[in-house]
């Protein structure tokens, strides 16, 4: 490992760090545990810069399974409730508002999203139908698969 | 709300972050964390090593200490062990029997029998020959000398030689037998004989000295060393080295007998040398010892790493003498487990006491000259010659047995002595 940074590994990470913590923000709601996080993903990437085959799939795990640990549950949005988006992102669990923001705001799909998280893919399927219908409430449009919200 | 309406709302509600700047922070904390891991796995291994140390350390010990026990018998001694009367100059010294004890003394069987005289037959060298001589003696007729050999088989044999006298009369001493028993070698004026028992060959080698009075060979039996008083050589008999000269010129010392190989002891009161003789090098001191030694008698004759020589000391405190100086063989060892010996050649004490108050005149006494160190029987039994006696000396135990009764005045004794 080199005294100083990889080009390469500058570029790569240049190229992802604003986007990746604007998501971590949205699963974390703390800015500052998203710049942690992402820093500890981009740290263990660094150790193992040019011996990892998806980078991307390893700095997602890195970022977001850790939202789903029981141990350190994210506190979202406590100081900053007047957005009705983070006050609707507050009321999903942690595992709803990860699956929301990573296939709404991430564009994976719903396999992607499972294999970031260690998730079945049923179990994504469900977490996401879950939360959008949440994120539509709490928005006042209602359930989309009420009919005459349909309509 | 549509499904492409999502994403907006997400990115606005994640609009306000500032933009983070984590190249280099992740790269110096990924350097590191490597750099910790390294400490850690130094560390660990020091300690792993360090336990596996302390582990075997305590292990050795405990096993150590279980077999670490006391004797419960004190050291045994060789069988008839003397005890030595005492220390000279911080060496163990034993007394030899007076003079005139030596026929009672326990016999040491050798191929001399039980005295030494000129044969009444002897073989001729070049139709007998001998695989390791044992003691050459020399017959006289008409001041012309002839050498007889006694070998290992207890078979005479003479060389038909005619040998002149030297300075000192016979020309025969010490160390005429080289060390593997096959070569006798005989000082001559201006030159020395050297005899092959073991093909009758007969060498003369020619030497610019008249005098010279003492052989010594070398431990490969291929050189051997002739001196006189005012001269000394290395005179090359068998293969030698690349350019080596036949005859090499020694540095000369006072002592005729002194030049000897591999060993040579000599020296003054409190400063006596043990010296060993290279090729190269001439001889180099080995060690020094504060022997009380005024003059030397004889040569220095060595086995495996033990040199003996005789000297005569002036005055002793644990020797009491009257009418003499006491005389002392010195066996020296130049290994550091084998301790160097004395043995004292005093004096007879009177039998009855003095009719007079003052010393008794002793019954016997044994004058310089008379005593020399031969040979050895082995590396650790010494032979010297008191007068008309050859006797041995036990380092190990300190016994002095007869070896034989001399009826010739000169003998050289050789490595078939044992056997």
């Amino acid at each position: 490992m080199r005294e100083t940074v990889d080009p390469e590994f500058a570029a790569y990470v240049d190229a992802r760090e604003a986007r990746w913590l604007r998501s971590a923000y949205l699963v974390y709601g703390e800015p500052e545990r998203a710049e942690e996080q992402l820093l500890h993903a981009f740290t263990r990437l660094a150790l193992r810069w040019g011996r990892v085959d998806d980078p991307d799939a390893f700095v997602q795990r890195l970022l977001y399974q850790p939202a789903l640990s029981r141990w350190s549950r994210p506190k979202p949005f406590e100081d900053d409730d007047e957005q009705p988006v983070k006050a609707v992102l507050t009321g999903l669990s942690p595992v709803q508002r990860t699956v929301l923001v990573l296939l709404h705001f991430e564009e994976l799909t719903e396999f992607e999203v499972a294999e970031v998280l260690g998730l079945s893919h049923t179990a994504v399927h469900g977490h996401a139908q879950t939360a959008l219908s949440a994120f539509r409430s709490g928005l006042g449009h209602g359930d989309w698969r009420n009919a005459e919200d349909r309509r | 709300m549509r499904r492409e309406d999502v994403r907006p709302l997400l990115e606005q509600a994640a609009r306000p972050l500032p933009e983070p700047d984590l190249a280099d922070a992740a790269w110096s904390a990924g350097l590191a964390i490597r750099r910790r891991r390294r400490r850690s796995t130094t560390i660990a291994g020091v300690v792993v090593l360090l336990v596996i140390a302390i582990a075997a350390l305590v292990a050795g010990l405990s096993r150590n200490s279980a077999e670490v026990v006391p004797p419960d018998t004190v050291p045994s001694l060789p069988a008839g062990y003397i005890r030595p009367a005492g220390q000279i100059s911080g060496m163990d010294f034993w007394v030899a029997p007076p003079s005139g004890s030596e026929r009672f003394l326990d016999r040491l069987a050798t191929p001399l029998g039980d005295s030494l005289r000129l044969p009444e037959t002897a073989a001729d060298l070049q139709s007998e020959q001998l695989q390791e001589i044992a003691a050459v003696l020399l017959s006289e007729t008409n001041g012309i000398y002839r050498p007889l050999l006694l070998g290992a088989n207890a078979r005479w044999v003479h060389a038909t030689i005619e040998l002149d006298p030297i300075a000192t009369g016979p020309p025969l001493g010490s160390g005429a037998v080289s060390p593997d028993g096959r070569l006798v070698a005989f000082p001559q004026p201006r030159g020395v004989v050297v005899i092959d028992a073991t093909t009758a060959v007969t060498r003369r080698y020619s030497l610019p000295v008249e005098d010279l009075r003492s052989v010594s060979w070398l431990p490969d039996s291929a050189r051997v060393l002739v001196s006189g008083p005012t001269a000394a050589f290395r005179v090359l008999t068998g293969a030698g080295g690349f350019g080596e000269e036949s005859v090499t010129q020694l540095r000369w010392t006072a002592d005729p007998y002194a030049a000897t190989a591999p060993y040579r002891l000599d020296g003054g009161p409190g400063r006596v040398e043990l010296r060993r003789y290279s090729l190269n090098g001439g001889w180099t001191l080995e060690s020094t010892l504060g022997l009380p030694a005024s003059s030397w008698v004889g040569q220095t004759i060595a086995a495996g790493d033990t040199a003996a020589r005789l000297f005569v000391a002036d005055r002793l405190p644990q020797v009491q003498t009257t009418a003499s100086r006491p005389q002392l063989i010195a066996a020296v060892s130049t290994a550091q487990t084998t301790p160097s010996r004395l043995l004292v050649l005093g004096e007879t004490p009177a039998a009855t006491p003095p009719p007079t108050p003052g010393p008794a005149a002793p019954d016997a006494v044994r004058t310089p000259g008379c005593c020399f160190v031969l040979g050895w029987y082995d590396p650790h039994t010494s032979l010297f010659q008191v007068a008309g006696w050859v006797l041995a000396w036990d380092l190990e135990t300190g016994q002095v047995r007869r070896v034989t009764e001399l009826e010739v005045n000169t003998v050289a004794l050789g490595p078939g002595i044992a056997g």
